[in-house]
């Protein structure tokens, strides 16, 4: 595997025809450069997420994946209207969707729980009327302190 | 069970045959597909209620090889399509949820 290896696409505010586009290129990049499954299904589950996220709530932004030998980095930026009380966003259940969008399916408030149950490590830095960026990483080898 | 030994046990309308020859020994139901994306079990077949488009990048992301759409609902068209494109079969039951996965879980299907 090349040592640095860096994808980013663009997704769109409120386009649920294309949503889903960039996590499936993301993934198919993740099997092209030969990352077990176990880690790419984990990575699927982050960047799908992060990406509806920019479709439902933030108005689009961009979905980046950086490959290291050591981990690999999923960044969601978007400067949308931003998350003001993160630990709330956090808790399962809790979204702010509109009906429309519930109704299709979405809006369950699992999508930040289920990044979180993914990542090794997930940092959210979040401004009210700024945006919001969130960093979710999957360590390739695990030390003796790791979960997994 | 392959998934075309499956789609002839339930007597399923198909709509997409998709790759009959893969493998489903587990099963996952569910509308929200924040819960179908954190808990599906890999190659499962999903039953669900839901007909959209963004069906079909869930089931690519969770390696879904089929997807039952229960109490004999009809897919969108893009849904269709996009399960067409990535080779994900399609079909329909005229059963309910209930009624679907408890003739997945007589097939010997687990959760
Ligand atoms: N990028 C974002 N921009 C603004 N708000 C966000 C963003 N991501 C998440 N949120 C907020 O956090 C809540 C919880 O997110 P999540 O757990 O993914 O659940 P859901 O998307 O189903 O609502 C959302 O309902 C929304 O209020
Ligand atoms: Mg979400």
């Amino acid at each position: 595997m090349d040592s640095h290896y860096e994808v980013e696409f663009t997704v769109r505010g409120d386009d649920f025809l294309a949503a889903g586009e960039a996590s499936n290129q993301i993934k198919e990049t993740l099997i092209m450069l030969g990352v077990p499954s176990a880690i790419s299904r984990r990575a699927s589950v982050i960047t799908y997420e992060a990406e509806m996220n920019l479709v439902i709530h933030s108005g689009g932004g961009t979905l980046r994946a950086v490959i290291t030998p050591e981990k690999l980095t999923i960044q969601a930026t978007d400067r949308g209207p931003g998350i003001p009380d993160l630990h709330l966003a956090m808790r399962e259940g809790f979204s702010t969707a509109p009906d429309r969008v519930r109704e299709m399916g979405f809006g369950a408030g699992m999508g930040l729980p289920n990044i979180k149950r993914n990542s090794d490590n997930l940092e959210i830095e979040s401004e009210v009327g700024k945006g919001t960026t969130l960093t979710a990483t999957i360590l390739f080898h695990e030390g003796p302190g790791d979960r997994r | 069970m392959t998934v075309l030994s499956l789609i002839e046990s339930l007597k399923l309308d198909v709509h997409n045959g998709g790759d009959g020859n893969r493998s489903v020994s587990r099963g996952v139901v569910g509308d929200l597909l924040s819960f179908v994306m954190g808990g599906a079990p890999e190659g499962a077949a999903w039953v669900t209620l839901q007909t959209h488009v963004n069906l079909a990048a869930v089931a690519v992301l969770k390696e879904i090889p089929l997807v039952i759409l229960a109490s004999g609902r009809t897919p969108d068209p893009e849904l269709l399509d996009r399960c067409k494109k990535e080779n994900i079969a399609l079909a329909t039951a005229a059963g309910s949820p209930f009624e679907i996965c408890g003739a997945l879980h007589d097939l010997g299907l687990k959760g």
